[in-house]
């Protein structure tokens, strides 16, 4: 079994971060990144042998990016790619699947920073091909210098509509409209003053919001999409208003041409390390949603895992390179390289930057927290899970039918056991069951997590070495306890 | 709620009540509702929430001991009912089976099983060489030998979940769910039921709980011997045929099949961890590894597919091994099916064959040897 | 109407070939298959078993596997997560994946 001091799941902005500062104190550390390259989503990285000719508008990030990917062959950092961890076999050992070199690993510490991805809204038509995620389309911008449509609509709902409209725009695509969600015009006034605790995000922000209008695209606040159409693309996405008490006003939709659309209603943190992990839970839906529990230290309630970044709630980059940060410093004083007085001076300068962001992101969501209206959207024939196939309508049968919790819903129907383990999906059957039911959604029960945390092949699992297999005696006599 | 098979509360007044919503209370409740009985069925969360929701499905018949194939043919025959006759969408499917043999010893093994189950009325065919190839080319080289018996078959916890108790509310029974049962006494020549959603007096009481049914009997002064197994299983994603048989392995560590969705269920009986009090159950680290390296070994091509989801369900043995079913001891009108070995197997043959003995029909198989009277007996007394 | 390559300060090197359901796909180094589809204006990547619906690319970060194609035989490849090679072949994936 591989053994390291700290262990780093991910390597995102946040994970990064905290290998990096924790390898600078004499840490040895162990990054475990499922992606082929380091950086994450934010500062994903274009394939190896593409070479920059000159700086464009989208290589602003690019000396942080570098400063990130570097970290990669930093002294005291082995870094893994293409590794899925899957399981937590004993305390403090992970397994993870690489191909012939899966195996286990034992830290003394481990930093969980397992990143974010888009929330599930669903409308009629988000299967269609040609609609993608704001983190999709912005993955495919960084990662790949490539726009997957032409005639283009955002719609959605938080900070990245306006990023996106602004990459498209600046790219050369015939950006038509640019929705937002929230009504966040009317909204800035009372955001502002927390806002301009990150005066370069707020000037960001109007850059985009300029290339948008340069562009000659509509940006509509407080509009939503209702609907995407198309025989086996997408040809057509229908746009309506959110009145004020938060309902679509189906009478002023309009429909407008269009071979992308780009949906992003919000970010959620991939939790399912941490669920694995037994790590205790709460429901903030301005972070995301369900994120791990954190003590003093971005502790987890499980001892020795911390967790940051946006797995441990939406905060967004400037937060996951801070918290990163911070984590690195903790758990070099934990494990004894760094003295109560050197730590204590190195986290105050990062704990007041952090304190800025805090107060940008109460101001961001703020202006941006969801009119209620997105469950309105279903029709029957919307696809609530896109692995099985299952309608909103097949959901809404079972529970009339009597089969209203999430396990019934879960076993009649196999909503979230499809290949994405309902990342996709869970959110959605929640919602519906809040909503038959009456509770908030987050008295809605989880089902339990199982592993893999991630799917991973069966050959992998074989790679490790196991106590040979004995056969039972006698296959049919009990093996478990006595229970009465 | 408009069209649904649940209600919210009990009666306060049954004849019937089954205590256990899974697959043999469901079956039994089937059976007497169909026969115009009046019967609650109280199921302590939702239907196949536990047991019959979390096994593979697996209907062998060459797994089982030769004591229990007749009640096993029963309740083949009821499962296959279920669709052919009665309009309920089980996801039955009868590929026929392939119980294989890898070492020179368990070839002998294999032998020597096959023989005394032929001796007890199982039809199969001995495979080996060409033969075991032509008719399985996903078999690994390993293999050496199987027996193929036509009538294993499965069926899908998944859909018999919905259908079964869809069935029952159509018949006209009644199914109240999140109704566990806290107490259960003798009264007036019927018993007296406290559920946490209500009280009901029934003249009849079929326990049907499955891994609870010990201490359902033991609110009734009846001691039960009954261990709980915590059986780990695994499905894969959904992917192009593979194996077209329900495979078993003679030394009782393997089950495979392809689901007709393409993923495929791997179980054996491996050993999750975890404890019955509490309902905490987990899969094993080593133990998973070691079942998906047997299934590997068997068919190899299982090691190209993913691992979507690995889960451990419980499972309700006697002492002996042997289904206990019947009347509860000492307890007039009262019935129990307490344990199986293979409880979603046999769920049907149960339900009906204790809808017979309370409806008064003759069994449509013996049923003496399974009685839970002989638990009482002996060490477990 | 199709998707495209951004080359505004980019060098991708040598491009080369891979099929598609039998037609040519032009792709550079490193690139992902999906990439190349999108560039190409093909976004379809698969049609679902149950309801035989059109799914393309969605997530775009290996999340949600509704961009799984055939490759070189293999079904259920995440054409975001893959980078394409010359030569490949690459097929649309119906259902499980059968082969066609």
């Amino acid at each position: 079994m591989r053994e390291t001091d700290l262990l780093v799941v991910g390597a995102g902005a946040a994970g990064l971060s905290a290998a990096s500062e924790a390898a600078k104190h004499g840490l040895a550390v162990t990054v475990l990144d499922d992606n082929l390259l380091p950086g994450g989503q934010y500062f994903r990285r274009l394939p190896t042998g593409y070479h920059h000719t000159h700086e464009t508008v989208f290589d602003k990030e690019r000396q942080r990016a570098n400063a990130l990917y570097a970290t990669t062959g930093q002294k005291g950092i082995t870094y893994l790619n293409d590794a899925v961890v899957w399981e937590s076999p004993e305390n403090g050992v992970l397994a993870f699947a690489r191909g012939a070199d899966s195996g286990r690993i034992r830290a003394k510490l481990t930093i969980i920073a397992s990143g974010a991805h888009d929330r599930p809204a669903p409308f009629p038509g988000w299967t269609l091909p040609g609609v993608v995620t704001a983190g999709g389309l912005q993955n495919l911008l960084k990662g790949q210098r490539v726009i997957p449509g032409r005639r283009a609509i955002v719609a959605g709902n938080g900070p990245l509509v306006l990023l996106v409209g602004a990459t498209l725009a600046r790219a050369g695509a015939e950006l038509r409209e640019v929705v937002e969600a929230a009504p966040i015009l009317k909204r800035l006034a009372g955001s502002i003053a927390d806002l301009i605790a990150m005066p370069k995000i707020v000037r960001q922000a109007v850059d985009y919001r300029l290339a948008i209008m340069k562009s000659g695209a509509r940006l509509r606040t407080g509009w939503t999409v209702i609907e995407a159409r198309g025989a086996d693309e997408l040809e057509e996405v229908v746009l309506a208003p959110i009145d004020a008490t938060g309902k679509v006003d189906r009478s002023r939709a309009r429909a407008v041409k269009a071979d992308l659309l780009v949906v992003g209603f919000g970010l959620m943190p991939s939790i399912e390390l941490v669920r694995l992990l037994d790590c205790k839970l709460e429901w903030k839906p301005l972070r995301g949603g369900w994120v791990p529990v954190r003590g003093a230290d971005f502790e987890t309630s499980r001892p020795g895992v911390l967790a940051v970044g946006d797995g441990a709630g939406i905060g967004g980059v400037e937060m996951a390179l801070r918290e990163g940060k911070l984590a690195g410093v903790i758990a070099a004083e934990r494990l004894g390289k760094l003295s109560r007085d050197q730590a204590a001076n190195l986290k105050a300068p990062i704990q007041a930057e952090i304190a800025k962001v805090e107060t940008f992101r109460r101001g961001l969501e703020r202006l941006y927290a969801m009119p209620p209206a997105f469950l309105d959207l279903l029709t029957p024939e919307t696809i609530v899970c896109r692995c099985e196939d299952v309608t909103a309508g097949e959901l809404r049968a079972r529970q009339d039918a009597g089969f209203g919790s999430t396990a019934a819903l879960k076993g009649t129907t196999r909503t979230t056991m499809g290949r994405c383990q309902g990342r996709n999906c869970l959110r959605t059957l929640s919602a519906l069951i809040a909503q038959a039911s009456g509770q908030p959604i987050e008295q809605v029960t989880m089902p339990r997590p199982r592993l893999p945390a991630r799917l991973v092949t069966i050959g992998d699992l074989l790679q490790e070495e196991l106590p040979p297999i004995e056969m039972p005696k006698d296959p049919h006599l009990p093996r478990g306890e006595r229970v009465s | 709620m408009a069209g649904s098979v649940f209600v919210e509360t009990p009666p306060r007044d049954a004849e019937i009540a089954v205590v256990g919503g899974g697959v043999a209370g469901m079956s039994t409740a089937l059976f007497l509702a169909r026969a115009g009985r009046d019967v609650v069925v109280l199921e302590r969360g939702v239907p196949w929430g536990d047991a019959s929701g979390a096994n593979a499905g697996t209907l062998s018949l060459q797994v089982k001991r030769t004591e229990v194939l007749d009640l096993c043919k029963l309740s083949l025959d009821v499962w296959k009912r279920f669709g052919a006759e009665m309009d309920i969408d089980v996801g039955f499917g009868q590929p026929g089976g392939l119980r294989v043999a890898t070492t020179e010893a368990e070839v002998a093994h294999l032998r020597e099983y096959s023989e005394e189950q032929r001796q007890g009325g199982l039809e199969f065919e001995w495979m080996e060489g060409n033969q075991l190839r032509d008719m399985a080319p996903w078999l690994s080289t390993s293999v050496r030998a199987a027996t193929f018996c036509r009538e294993d078959a499965y069926s899908s916890p998944l859909l018999s979940g919905g259908a079964l108790p869809a069935a029952v509310g159509k018949a006209g029974g009644r199914i109240v769910g999140h109704a566990e049962v806290t107490d259960l006494k003798r009264e007036d020549g019927g018993y007296r039921i406290e559920t946490k959603r209500g009280a009901l007096r029934v003249k009849t009481l079929v326990i049907t709980a499955g891994p609870w049914s010990g201490q359902l009997a033991r609110m009734l002064d009846v001691a039960l011997p009954i261990y709980v197994d915590v059986n780990m299983l695994s499905v894969t994603e959904p992917a192009p045929k593979i194996l077209d048989r329900v495979i078993t392995h003679i030394g009782g560590i393997l089950s495979l099949k392809q689901l007709a969705n393409g993923t495929i269920l791997i179980g054996g009986g491996w050993q999750g961890r975890g404890r019955f009090a509490g309902m905490e159950k987990f899969a094993d680290h080593v133990r998973l590894g070691q079942n998906l390296t047997t299934a590997v070994s068997v068919v190899p091509d299982l090691a190209k597919l993913r691992l979507v989801r690995t889960w451990a369900g419980y499972e309700a043995v006697a002492p002996d091994a042997l289904p206990a079913f019947g009347r509860l001891p000492n307890n007039d009108g009262a019935y129990i099916a307490a344990a199986a070995r293979g409880g979603f197997t046999f769920g049907p043959a149960q339900g009906l064959l204790i809808s017979e003995m309370i409806l008064d029909k003759p069994p449509s198989t013996p049923i003496g040897r399974f009685d839970p009277a002989r638990l009482l007996t002996g060490a477990h007394a | 109407m199709t998707g495209f390559r951004i080359t505004d300060g980019i060098d991708r090197g040598t491009a080369f070939q891979f099929t598609c359901d039998g037609e040519s796909v032009t792709a550079y180094p490193g690139e992902s298959i999906a990439a190349a589809l999108m560039a190409a204006g093909k976004r379809q990547t698969r049609v679902t078993a149950r309801r035989q619906m059109p799914r393309g690319l969605y997530c775009g970060m290996g999340v949600c596997w509704e961009c799984i194609m055939i490759v070189n035989g293999k079904p259920a490849v995440r054409a975001c997560m893959t980078p394409a090679e010359p030569g490949m072949k690459v097929e649309t994936q119906h259902g499980v994946g059968d082969p066609a």
